[in-house]
């Protein structure tokens, strides 16, 4: 390894902003992200992710806010001085350049010498697994090789952070769930601090090591992918991540009643920022179980009636919507064996066991 | 064949590949089309053909079967035309240059630096090519009779590269259209200043493009006449007005007809030398290859 190699520096956002003519894209973000964290940056199209990618990255100046990379503060530097390693959507390899000149590119900026050069190119050929191929034009390579070299070029002069712009984004579905678990083996190999970019929330789940939701140029949580999925804290993160159901309810006495549903739900306390007491109910695909027959004895969450609608089989699991009594219908994802033979048209029981809460907002 | 044919008491015939009514039209219209590409073709080779073949011939009065060809009017060529056509050549190489060397940059700086300003600004550099030559001609010959630059090469380089400099941004200006942001924005973040992103990835990504501008405004400058109709003096006569002259004066005569091929074969000398370098798809296909 390089012996320039520099330890992995911290990022910290305080209060960035960004306006595009008047509308604003990017509100107040602030977030620390840890020397060799990888996190993702998560949202619809249009959350200002990459708005914020490309303020750190120092390719767009920000309205307002800090961003210091260790203790230092670089939102004043050019993109050419911040030393970041930037990875496009569609990877903007310089199609003049042999593969092993694109990754070397950093370093004639850096004015490294020859031989220093030729080492590293090699180290990080081997790395993306590209041996033999840097002679090739980028128009010579897949699109999966491609994105390798682009990761390669960013990382080469050993950046202070790395930057991933949707970097999967071009390659066909297998490849993407291949390539995917690559980058994240490079970075905890490499240790770099890296912010990555997504629409994906699969991506951000498989890749990450905290998840940044954004929407409307707001963070809406910041969590661990498992927390993330688990315990959404806004109706945006509840509806963004997997495909909940959501039951409109309120708090009363220390428990969730839902409308339409006899009997109430465990304890909950009211969450921040609920009005009236109203809350989601949100109850995973997953969490709704099925039950032939009515409970025997007291049950501490309600079953309700409902009647199957539909059944997609998927292979390892099965879909099945289901018609609930009077809340509508709900989606259900059991594993395929545990469904049984359950038929379209089938009267069952269902319960609601792993259900958490969110606040409703005003919207 | 009508349609009907193919129907016998209401029952139809099994299909049967062959002239059936879409095969005939789609015959009819390719032939058609075959045809008008063939006269297009014809019509802009046909007055090139006729001057190599008179030339050839030493006379106007063609025959479909020649009867004898020399290149004795070749050898004809008085001294004085051979003067004019280096005198302008170079100076159509030297101000294609220059027009280059000005646009390039200027085109980058146009499309990357979002002015609010650059549709006016792209669109008022074209006006020397817009406003009829005869004008330009008339304004520099009273601006250069006092700076005593007409009759000149400084003077006809400056008219010329006045409207090379028009094509030239244009140019640039599509070209650099065709090349993705992200590769500036890439070799930014790779620690390039602006001028090395423009140096190191810009101009090689473009190169061939502005090589192919390049050629195409030198062969402008090669015929250029009206404008330098006005301003050019005896010291300083360009091919195309040596020509004119003479031919108005003196007639057709075979040596003038053997210089015009000259230009021919100077401007299919390019051509070839273009196409060899960068292969013959560079002359026909998109400036820039967009597959990065």
């Amino acid at each position: 390894m390089d012996t320039a190699r520099s330890a992995a520096q911290s990022v910290r956002l305080e209060g960035l902003r960004k306006e595009f003519g008047g509308s604003i894209a990017v509100k107040d973000v602030t977030l620390t992200v840890e020397p060799g964290e990888l996190v993702t940056l998560l949202g619809p199209s249009g959350c200002g992710k990459t708005t914020t990618l490309r303020m750190i990255a120092g390719l767009l100046p920000q309205n307002g806010g800090e961003i210091f990379f260790g203790s230092s503060r670089v939102d004043h530097l050019p993109a050419n001085r911040r030393n970041v390693g930037l990875v496009f959507q569609n990877y903007a390899l310089f199609p003049h350049m042999t593969v092993s000149q694109n990754i070397a590119f950093g370093l004639r900026m850096r004015h490294w010498e020859r031989e220093r050069t030729a080492t590293r190119v090699a180290e990080l050929l081997s790395l993306v697994r590209l041996e033999g191929l840097g002679d090739r034009k980028p128009s010579q390579l897949s699109g999966g090789q491609q994105q390798r070299v682009a990761v390669a070029r960013a990382l080469a002069f050993h950046p202070s952070l790395v930057l991933l712009d949707e970097p999967l984004s071009n390659l066909d579905a297998k490849l993407r769930e291949q390539v995917r678990l690559d980058l994240r083996d490079i970075q905890r190999e490499t240790r770099q601090t890296t912010i990555f970019v997504t629409h994906d929330q699969d991506e951000a789940l498989v890749m990450s090591d905290r998840v940044v939701l954004m929407n409307t140029g707001v963070i809406e949580q910041v969590a661990a992918p498992r927390h993330l999925y688990l315990r959404p804290e806004t109706e945006f993160a509840a509806r963004f991540i997997g495909a909940n159901n959501l039951l409109a309810g309120r708090v009363v006495k220390g428990a969730v009643v839902v409308d339409g549903i006899e009997g109430a739900f465990g304890s909950y306390s009211v969450p921040d920022g609920a009005i009236d007491e109203s809350v989601w109910l949100c109850v995973r695909p997953e969490n709704i179980d099925f039950f032939a027959q009515p409970p025997v004895g007291s049950s501490p969450n309600p079953r309700v009636g409902a009647t199957v609608a539909d059944i997609v089989f998927q292979g390892s699991s099965v879909l099945v919507d289901l018609d609930v009594r009077g809340v509508g219908v709900m989606r259900a994802e059991k594993s395929a064996i545990l469904v049984g033979d359950i038929k379209v048209g089938d009267s069952i029981e269902v319960g609601f066991g792993g259900a958490h809460i969110v606040a409703r907002t005003a919207a | 064949m009508s349609v009907n044919d193919t129907f016998v008491g209401g029952k139809r015939k099994p299909y049967r590949r062959g002239w059936g009514r879409d095969r005939v039209a789609g015959t009819l219209g390719s032939t058609a089309l075959g045809v008008y590409v063939g006269f297009i073709a014809l019509w802009m080779i046909f007055p090139m053909l006729v001057v190599i073949l008179a030339s050839l011939e030493g006379t106007f009065d063609i025959s479909l079967i020649p009867e004898k060809l020399s290149l004795d009017s070749y050898a004809q060529i008085p001294q004085s035309y051979w003067d004019s056509f280096w005198f302008t050549l170079w100076i159509s190489l030297a101000a294609t240059v220059v027009a280059l060397v000005v646009a390039v940059p200027a085109g980058w700086a146009l499309v990357r630096g979002r002015l609010r300003e650059r549709r006016i600004i792209s669109n008022l550099v074209l006006v020397p090519i817009i406003v009829p030559q005869l004008i330009l001609g008339i304004a520099l010959l009273g601006l250069f009779i006092p700076l005593q630059l007409k009759n000149t090469f400084l003077g006809i380089m400056i008219a010329l590269t006045g409207l090379n400099l028009a094509l030239a941004i244009r140019f640039t200006e599509a070209l650099i259209q065709g090349v993705p942001e992200e590769y500036e924005l890439a070799a930014q973040s790779l620690g390039a200043g602006r001028f090395t992103v423009f140096r190191t990835v810009v101009l090689p990504v473009i190169a061939q493009g502005i090589i192919i501008a390049g050629l195409f405004i030198f062969m402008q400058d090669l015929i250029s006449f009206v404008i330098l109709f006005f301003i050019a003096g005896p010291s300083t006569t360009p091919i195309a007005i040596r020509l004119f002259v003479d031919i108005v004066q003196r007639g057709v005569l075979p040596y003038a007809v053997a210089m015009a091929c000259v230009l021919v074969y100077v401007a299919l000398a390019f051509y070839a030398i273009v196409a060899f370098i960068f292969g013959p798809k560079y002359l026909t296909g998109a400036p820039v290859s967009r597959k990065g």
